[in-house]
């Protein structure tokens, strides 16, 4: 509580005054870090608080980011690509949830990876998404007479869009739907018994994490100007997951901590690799083994993630200093 | 209230619950008593929709309802406590107990993420129900603590309360002083018939023999999967098939 009350506000401003003090490569990885944060916070609560597993969420962000380019490059307004994003994921994620919820566990984490090599491969072959190359020059993002000219604009929609998606993780997670999906992450039994319609939870769970990664596709198709399936690889769909476990599966705040503490180190050794002297291959094969080492440091030493950690060592101080 | 007709269910060819009828009353408590691997269990989960039945028919309240899913036959007003106990974890006392209440209740995930009107005088309506649930089993103290923290027994004074608070027409109770202390199992047996003085339909599994004749007002000895005695408690009780069936477990 008292942790709260200190942390949003203080997290606010700082976020506010970040794309005036930072330049314009660090703001770069500003909004990729938001866009990251925002996918994670639905991999949080799919994963976290509902149970479950998704390898699948670059899927999401890429029917988002599709769908976005594709409505602007029609000639439709931004700001439709833009709404329209976060729906036509909801409403993908709705179509292959259908059958793919009847799964569990290790399967399900499985059948959605299935879901998103399949569908790369689908958006390489047609005509309409451009094949391998993809949609290029995408419109910049513009709504009534604004237009968003450079990364600072980015910077901010990307960082509103983010608050927006933990706004309603917050509250659809202390209300009535988010109790029936806490409790089905631990029995479908005894939820349902409790008259909860399972199956109907977890598709709403999987279209609502689904939507905030369309949300993300649809701001950095904007932001970069071109989609491809290169830019949805299987890999972000991990990276997600490890943000979220090592942020902390099941609180809000972990996604954003998990999102920035990779993409702050993944940045740092992609600096690192492409020292010169580094072989050539240094970049790819940092950044796959620092997903394995993170995960596998975090599992070990901090099996609940970084944010409830914290959590601990600060409230087991405060009772140390009014002694 | 409820009728189970001729209904059976078996596992790998062998039958855990067959050809079984039972019909129990409103406001009725129906003792439910065999030897371990009966079929009581079974035949819970039958009813309460968690296995569908190979044959036979159930109804509700006048209604058919061996073909619906347990999260419906839940919303006519059936509620179970389970044999091991199934909180839910990281959740509070308090929340396990108002999701109890989700049948009985509407807010969705739009009116929640808006914090509309409507949500939040559902919110102060469930929890105050469930409070009231909570004092009912004496958990009260308890409501503010994580739930999978709590001793075996609370857990399952947790269960009643998150059945309780839905309001049921016909409670099913399965063991539920199974692992419980003498006081305990005293302030369950008042509980029950507390509930039954309200009118409330139980169906009460219960291995203690002087526990269920104390409670039920008829009993159904079940064993093999089939019914081998139904009747007042004193009538069961000397019954040469129940006394067989019983001895031939201690044998
Ligand atoms: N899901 C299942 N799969 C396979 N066999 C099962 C299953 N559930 C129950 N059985 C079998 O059905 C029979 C009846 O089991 P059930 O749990 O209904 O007995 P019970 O009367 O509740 O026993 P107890 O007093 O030990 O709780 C047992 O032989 C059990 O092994
Ligand atoms: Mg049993």
């Amino acid at each position: 509580m008292m942790l709260g009350r200190v942390a949003v506000p203080l997290a606010a401003a700082v976020t506010l005054a970040l794309p005036a003090v930072l330049d314009d490569s660090a703001l770069a990885v500003y909004v990729l870090l938001g866009l990251a944060a925002m996918v994670t916070v639905g991999v949080s609560l799919l994963m976290g608080y509902a149970g479950q597993v998704s390898l699948g969420q670059g899927a999401f962000y890429g029917v988002g980011a599709y769908t976005a380019a594709l409505l602007a490059l029609n000639g439709l307004p931004p700001l439709l690509g833009l709404l329209a994003a976060p729906v036509a994921a909801a409403a993908f994620a709705l179509v292959v949830g259908l059958p793919l919820l009847r799964l569990r566990g290790h399967h399900l984490a499985f059948a959605t990876l299935a879901m998103q090599l399949i569908l790369l491969s689908l958006a390489g072959q047609l005509d309409f998404t451009g094949g391998d190359i993809g949609l290029q020059a995408i419109p910049p993002f513009s709504a009534w007479s604004f237009e968003a000219g450079g990364v600072t604009a980015y910077a901010y929609l990307t960082w509103a869009g983010l608050a927006l998606v933990m706004l309603v993780t917050r509250n659809v997670i202390a209300s009535r739907p988010g109790r029936a999906l806490r409790a089905l992450a631990t029995s479908e039994t005894a939820a349902a018994s409790s008259g909860i319609p399972v199956g109907r939870y977890k598709l709403a769970v999987l279209a609502l994490s689904a939507a905030f990664a369309g949300l993300a596709g649809g701001i950095y198709c904007f932001y970069t100007g071109y989609v491809a399936p290169g830019s949805f690889p299987v890999l972000i769909s991990i990276q997600y997951i490890v943000m979220a476990v090592v942020g902390g599966l099941g609180t809000i705040w972990g996604a954003v901590v998990g999102a920035a503490a990779i993409t702050l180190l993944v940045q740092g050794l992609d600096r690192l690799a492409n020292l010169p002297g580094m072989p050539s291959y240094a970049p790819g094969v940092l950044s796959y083994a620092v997903y394995a080492l993170v995960l596998i440091a975090v599992v070990l030493f901090l099996p609940n993630g970084l944010v409830p950690a914290i959590r601990r060592l600060l409230s087991r101080e405060r009772p140390a200093k009014t002694r | 209230m409820l009728a189970v007709q001729g209904v059976s269910r078996s596992f790998g060819g062998v039958y855990a619950v067959r050809d079984v009828t039972l019909d129990v009353a409103d406001g009725e408590v129906c003792g439910v008593i065999g030897p371990n691997g009966a079929g009581k269990s079974t035949l819970f989960n039958l009813i309460t929709g968690h296995l569908a039945a190979e044959r036979g028919e159930i109804s509700f309240l006048g209604r058919r309802v061996d073909r619906l899913a347990p999260h419906r036959r839940a919303r006519l007003g059936m509620s179970i406590v389970f044999q091991a106990a199934r909180v839910f974890r990281g959740m509070t006392v308090r929340e396990n107990v108002m999701v109890g209440l989700h049948g009985r209740t509407s807010a969705g995930f739009v009116a929640a993420a808006l914090r509309l009107p409507r949500h939040r005088r559902d919110e102060r309506e469930i929890a105050a129900r469930a409070d009231a649930a909570l004092d009912r089993v004496g958990l009260s103290e308890w409501a503010d603590r994580p739930a999978d923290q709590l001793p075996i027994g609370q857990q399952r004074a947790l269960q009643l309360a998150r059945a309780l608070c839905a309001r049921p027409r016909l409670l099913l109770l399965d063991e539920p002083a199974s692992g419980l202390r003498g006081q305990e199992r005293e302030r369950l047996a008042e509980l029950v018939e507390e509930l039954r003085a309200g009118g409330l339909t139980i169906l009460l599994v219960e291995h203690d023999v002087a526990f269920v004749t104390r409670l039920a007002d008829r009993i159904v000895v079940l064993d093999l999967g089939r019914v081998i005695a139904d009747g007042p408690p004193a009538e069961v009780r000397n019954d040469p098939l129940v006394l067989a069936a019983y001895l031939g477990q201690s044998a």
